[in-house]
């Protein structure tokens, strides 16, 4: 066991004395559990790519008193929720009818946050069980069966220089409800987070769900999102994520109810020298569900992305259609891609496909490009964001696309594409 | 002179599809290239606008007396070419407006003309857009992204109206249109007729031809003009198809 995890395990227990909320004895199961696991390696298969030598080797510094301002983002009128290395900053917005929201600890919201918490997020991921048992700050939603909650919810989570946090969020959807939820987490100095994010969707329920994970720099930032889809639930979620030192992020779906249907995108865009992991798994556990799952990624100089997107359908999950596709473009021969499907069936009647592929420039619509009058480096920027961009522009809520457009291409033009093609 | 191609001989791969091309263009003249199918009408278009693969063997091509050979791509463009494809390449991820905004700056930009604004763009974007009758929401959408045929051929001729090239190439585009998306593409390109820019406009059949009118017409065949004359050499193929041609290997003894 490393010197990280044991230091935890320590903390734990003072974290249990000290909280006596009803999670306590879901955070006691889940030391439990931690205490069986052993600490990653790279012999380690979901660890194979991603090494923790820098979590161990983390000396933080001291606590940079830096806060960020919150984004303003034209035609989004967000009920935002802003946490400083894992602190609630103000007051909670005003709510609308229908949703509650409260802290991980606060009494009022210890129904459904004992009903999500765990339940959701598969034992297996060890950084989900040291959020568990170190995660006193963080979110509960709670949306009440009908409730059509126009607003987003936005939930952003700064970290700063020298902080650890360890964030939750808890989300209940009441049967036929639906609400957009926004994650944001952002900061580059040297930190060490978790953030995991649960969500529990009724039937006929529907989330719309961004998470943007715009680390950098010497940031460690491990966390995930996990859901679970009741009959006929529809969740449309979008992933865009930084690199930074060490980012890892876990997102399980799981189709828990029939006729269920998720879509998830995920973009990716390291500059030089970020790693980046994303591992997704979706669990087909009945029949007639549906997945469409694609992830992009593009790779600067010498950084490096980890794909591996599994999906497993089990014996009785007939009739489901599920399609995952991985597509990578590397900006240099120093960046780096491990990419893996993993599909594992067994049921006989289903419509499968995936596939990775590491791209190239399309050479058709480069010339189409210099063909009129557009220099090369240019069209070069224009194919690779084009790239990516397809799958923003897929996002339903088009002003915060449009809002995250110009981020991205910014960050896209800072990194080295002379040798693009 | 606008144009004047030399004894063009060019290949794709190991095959030598034109052999021995001559043809000269003054600024204003609209020239016809007919031909049967595998006769090298594409192919002339793709060597002029410097397509990978399409590989000038001997002879010369010049534009206002600059040897177009010596030009990369992008630099054709910028000098004043325009080719518009027959299968215009879907590009999903970039918008038209960006592509074309980026594109007529470019070529502002070669001739020193200041940038356009995304404002300034954006008017002139939509009255071109109006003109070859594609709806405003066609600039947003990816280049050539999910369009119709007939649509795709429309969105050259808009590259055409906001690009003001000196010499156009139309590789058939009449191909694949009814006759209201022939009547709009016609259109569209009548009405960049100047005087001062040239046009050759490739094309199998003579349809085109009764709507965008030609001062000469040459038929090509097995990578050689064998013929040329007036509009009415046209009609002449349109009564008699290039049957009279003989099989391509024969008409190039």
């Amino acid at each position: 066991m490393s010197d990280w995890l044991a230091q935890v395990i320590d903390r734990a227990d003072a974290v249990a004395n000290a909280q006596k909320d009803e999670l306590a004895s879901l955070r006691q199961n889940a030391l439990a559990e931690l205490k069986q696991q052993q600490w990653p390696t790279r012999r380690t298969e979901a660890w194979r790519y991603t090494s923790l030598h820098p979590l161990e080797d983390m000396t933080l510094p001291a606590l940079s008193q830096d806060v960020p301002a919150v984004p303003e983002i034209d035609g989004v009128d967000s009920l935002d929720f802003v946490f400083v290395n894992g602190k609630l900053q103000g007051d909670m917005p005003k709510l609308p009818k229908g949703v509650s929201v409260g802290g991980l600890t606060d009494s009022a919201m210890q129904a459904a946050a004992t009903e999500v918490f765990g339940t959701v997020k598969p034992r297996t991921h060890l950084f989900g069980l040291v959020n568990d048992v170190l995660a006193t700050d963080g979110l509960v939603i709670d949306v009440a069966a009908g409730a059509k909650i126009s607003q987003p919810l936005r939930i952003l989570n700064f970290v700063s220089a020298g902080s650890e946090t360890h964030h939750r969020v808890l989300v209940r959807i009441g049967d036929e409800a639906s609400v957009s939820v926004i994650e944001h987490g952002a900061g580059s100095g040297a930190s060490v987070n978790t953030a995991f994010a649960e969500y529990a969707l009724g039937a006929k329920a529907r989330l719309e769900h961004y998470r943007f994970a715009l680390h950098g720099g010497d940031a460690i930032h491990i966390g995930g999102a996990h859901f679970s889809l009741g009959t006929e639930a529809r969740l449309n979620s979008t992933l865009v994520g930084y690199g930074s030192q060490l980012s890892r992020l876990d997102y399980d779906v799981i189709h828990a109810g029939q006729h269920a249907n998720a879509k998830l995108n995920a973009v990716y865009l390291l500059a030089p020298r970020e790693h980046f992991d994303l591992h997704t798994n979706i669990e087909h556990a009945v029949p007639n569900g549906t997945t469409e799952e694609n992830a992009r990624g593009i790779i600067g100089d010498r950084a490096r992305a980890v794909f591996n997107g599994r999906i497993h359908i089990h014996r009785d999950a007939q009739k489901t259609l599920a399609e995952l596709n991985n597509r990578n473009l590397l900006l240099s021969r120093g960046g780096t891609i491990s990419t893996k499907p993993e599909l594992e069936i067994y049921a006989d009647d289903v419509q499968c496909a995936h596939g990775a592929t590491v791209a190239e420039i399309d050479d058709k619509a480069l010339y189409y490009m210099l063909s009129r009058g557009i220099k090369r480096e240019q069209a070069l920027v224009m194919l690779n964001f084009g790239f990516i961009q397809e799958l923003v522009a897929q996002m339903p809520n088009k002003a915060l696309a449009k809002w995250l457009e110009p981020q991205l291409r910014d960050r896209f033009m800072l990194m080295d594409v002379r040798n693009g093609s | 002179m606008m144009l004047t191609i030399k004894d063009l001989h060019a290949r794709v791969e190991d095959k030598i599809i034109l052999k021995g091309l001559n043809l000269t263009v003054k600024p204003g003249e609209v020239h016809a290239i007919m031909g049967p199918n595998g006769a090298g009408k594409s192919t002339l278009g793709y060597v002029m606008s410097g397509r990978d693969g399409y590989e000038l063997v001997s002879g010369s091509i010049e534009m206002n007396g600059e040897d177009l050979m010596e030009m990369d791509i992008e630099e054709r463009a910028q000098q004043g070419l325009f080719l518009a494809f027959q299968y215009p390449v879907e590009i999903p991820g970039v918008s038209n407006m960006e592509f074309m905004k980026e594109s007529v700056n470019a070529i502002r930009k070669a001739r020193g003309e200041e940038a356009l604004t995304a404002a300034e763009f954006l008017k002139i974007a939509k009255e071109a857009c109006k003109q070859v009758n594609l709806p405003l929401d066609f600039l947003k959408r990816g280049v050539n992204e999910g369009f119709s045929g007939g649509e795709k051929k429309r969105n050259e001729i808009m590259q055409l109206i906001l690009l003001k090239p000196k010499l156009v190439i139309l590789d058939e585009s009449d191909s694949g249109l009814d006759i209201d998306a022939l009547k709009v593409v016609a259109d569209g390109v009548n009405s960049q007729r100047d005087g001062k820019r040239s046009f050759i406009v490739v094309t199998h059949y003579q349809r085109l031809l009764d709507f965008i009118e030609p001062d000469y017409v040459h038929i090509l065949a097995d990578g050689k003009i064998v013929k040329s004359g007036g509009p009415e050499l046209a009609k002449e193929v349109e009564s008699t198809g290039y049957a009279w041609l003989g099989k391509p290997e024969e008409a190039g003894a």
